[in-house]
């Protein structure tokens, strides 16, 4: 039912990348995927949320962006979302979302 | 262990009464049914060895019985058997027996088994813990549940005017709380706030929080904070409040009968539809701001969106979980279906159940994902006051008394802060007649709106003749406050008991209000002359202040203003 993520992740650079549904229940999943690099308190680092896989997002899954957000290190962290389908970039709008976020 | 040996077999019993001892157990022996029973009644053995054959009663009925009296608890009883036959084994597992040992004892075979009794014996005894811990906690979140819809139902639904003639509305919770919360109340001038939120997720943890949310929307709409006030106030308990992960998605609205107007906040919700006669969509508001909860609003974010109201405009709107619900292959409801009703076909009062009924049949018995509302304002009834009258605020009723307060407010506050809305509380709780707060916050309203807006910052009144002059007028009102540099409103307020002719009780009080401005004035005769009987649009209100009051006078250049307001107790 639920999707799944896998994670590149090179010097400077985290690839987040999401297929399926991006919902409430990949919480802990997505938690993981960014954690191992925001635990490390480290600055600048660059989080790209590749949503070319994603089918469905739902509010929580815009919660847990905001959570990465701030567990990044809110203003001075650097996210972009990625080939988001037309019905996904949508819902990124109508949140307004492109105020806290890169979305390309 | 404590094990318990039936055998009228003396030598049998010795032989395992031996070599259960040297392993350990403790052996209560028995010889024969009846006695077994009654020593497993007395004894309380943790297993059982059962010889089949035997006097008084044999091994079937004793195990049977022995079954029975162990109800709750796994007893395991191992038949001791010279046969092998599979009839007399079956007649064994009738009788409720959970293995067989064959004589002669092997002492090796006969250890095996007590200990894979054991192990399921420990195994079935832990699963029972665990069964009553669930049910524990069951009824205990059940309990918890019952109080907490509780809260929920009173909180929200305290004082909410959802059944206001010009409203329609439908919602449908996924589980017991609802995650959409959808509030309406009066404003002290007969205003009309609405607000649909919809919280991160569904269910109780949603739901939380909707009660800090509606509780500052009743309490700041009551004491007639504006639309803006009430954003402000909510974004900044929710970001206090909820983690992170979690916004609420809103719309607000006022419905201004007066001002013939509509001020809409729409942050996260889908477009509001506003229609005309026709069924089609005339406007779309937007969302464009953020979801409350997220992060603290800008001047620019607390802004409205004003937009006439006419008769023939209904406006809607609804959570995402409506354009979003499945049917029973996944397939999601979607804008188009959505859209389909406003293509100018469906007569507009028919439009809302439509799309209720084309909902319900897209769905058919599809597991609801997500909490659905949907909301429908006629401005036609706009004007309709709710069944019962217009809600009034109990106060205090404090004798009256004489006492003074005066209020100074200069530039600085007057572009960040509504003086009205502390005024009139001010006033409120020092002499608070019930059923006059509506009139008073009326005529402190117009009277300092006059101050503010032609005083200070020069708009002339002519402009809110129309409907649509009002909507350029609020819009130039907003630039011209956020430049606001000097200028003052001076603001005196005294009050005096007035006393029974008959036995000079006291009956009631008079509020002495005189208002001062740093603006250049008004010819006040010439407004006056014109516009006798006029209330409407504009007008300074002059018309309406006096239909309140018991007298008013401007002085000076029409920058001073004198009002007295008598009131007696109901």
């Amino acid at each position: 039912m639920s999707g799944t993520i896998s994670v590149e992740r090179s010097d400077k650079e985290t690839v987040i990348n999401i297929k399926g549904r991006f919902n409430f229940e990949m919480h802990s999943q997505f938690r993981t995927a960014y954690q191992e690099d925001t635990s490390k308190g480290q600055k600048g680092r660059k989080f790209v949320i590749d949503l070319s896989g994603t089918e469905y997002i739902d509010s929580s899954a815009l919660g847990m962006l905001l959570l990465l957000r701030e567990e990044a290190g809110t203003n001075e962290s650097d996210i972009e979302i990625i080939n988001a389908k037309p019905e996904i970039r949508k819902i990124l709008e109508t949140a307004n979302f492109q105020r806290l976020f890169k979305i390309s | 262990m404590k094990i318990l040996i039936v055998d009228d077999d003396r030598i049998n019993s010795t032989i395992l009464n031996r070599l259960l001892a040297r392993d350990g157990h403790a052996v209560v022996i028995s010889h024969d049914g009846v006695e077994g029973v009654e020593k497993f009644r007395r004894e309380n053995p943790d297993l059982v060895l059962m010889d089949i054959r035997m006097p008084r009663m044999n091994g079937y009925e004793a195990a049977r019985q022995i079954k029975r009296l162990a109800a709750n608890r796994f007893v395991p009883i191992i038949f001791l058997t010279a046969v092998t036959d599979e009839e007399s084994l079956a007649l064994c597992i009738d009788a409720g027996g959970d293995d067989f040992l064959t004589k002669p004892f092997n002492r090796t075979i006969l250890q095996a088994k007590i200990d894979a009794m054991e192990r399921i014996r420990r195994l079935h005894g832990e699963l029972r813990r665990q069964k009553e811990t669930v049910e524990r906690h069951q009824e205990q979140l059940q309990q918890e549940m019952e109080v907490g819809q509780h809260l929920f139902a009173k909180i929200v639904s305290a004082g909410n005017l959802l059944d206001a003639p010009c409203l329609k509305r439908w919602t449908s919770p996924m589980s017991v709380f609802n995650g959409d919360l959808l509030v309406a109340a009066y404003n002290p001038a007969g205003g009309l706030h609405i607000m649909l939120g919809d919280f991160t997720g569904h269910g109780l943890s949603a739901a939380v929080g909707a009660m800090p949310l509606a509780e500052i929307f009743y309490e700041m709409t009551a004491q007639g904070f504006s639309l803006s006030e009430l954003v402000e106030a909510i974004n900044a308990k929710l970001i206090s409040v909820m983690p992170t992960r979690m916004f609420c998605a809103a719309c607000l609205i006022e419905v201004d009968f007066r001002q013939q107007s509509l001020l809409v906040w729409n942050g996260g919700l889908p477009d509001v539809l506003v229609t005309d006669q026709t069924g089609r969509v005339v406007r779309r508001l937007v969302s464009n701001r953020l979801p409350l909860g997220v992060q603290a609003l800008t001047r620019e974010d607390r802004k409205m969106e004003i937009m006439e109201m006419r008769p023939e405009h209904r406006v809607f709107l609804f959570s995402d979980g409506l354009i979003e619900a499945p049917d029973p292959s996944g397939e999601m409801f979607g804008l188009d279906r959505l859209m389909a009703h406003f293509d100018g076909r469906t007569q507009t009062d028919q439009i809302f159940d439509t799309i209720l009924s084309s909902l319900r049949n897209f769905r058919g018995g599809a597991v609801q994902t997500d909490d659905i509302s949907l909301l429908e304002i006629d401005c036609s009834r706009a004007g309709e006051e709710p069944p019962g009258g217009m809600p009034r605020r109990s106060e205090k009723n404090l004798p009256p008394a004489p006492w003074e307060i005066s209020f100074s407010f200069h530039a600085g506050t007057l572009k960040n802060v509504d003086p009205l809305p502390t005024v009139i509380n001010a006033v409120m709780s020092i002499q608070a007649p019930t059923g006059h707060r509506e009139r008073l916050y009326t005529i402190l309203a117009e009277l300092l709106s006059n101050a503010l807006d032609h005083g200070l910052l020069g708009l002339d009144t002519e402009m809110k003749k129309t409907p649509t002059g009002f909507i350029e007028y609020y819009n130039l009102r907003e630039e011209r406050l956020a430049a606001l540099e000097s200028g003052f409103i001076q603001l005196k307020l005294m009050h005096e008991p007035v006393l029974s002719e008959v036995d000079g009780r006291r009956i009631g009080g008079a509020i002495h209000i005189r208002l001062d401005d740093s603006g250049p004035g008004f010819d006040y005769n010439k407004v006056r002359s014109s516009l006798e009987g006029n209330c409407g649009h504009g007008g300074r209100g002059i018309a309406l202040i006096r239909s309140l009051c018991s007298e008013l006078a401007y002085l000076g250049d029409g920058n001073q203003a004198e009002v007295v307001y008598r009131w007696m107790y109901e």
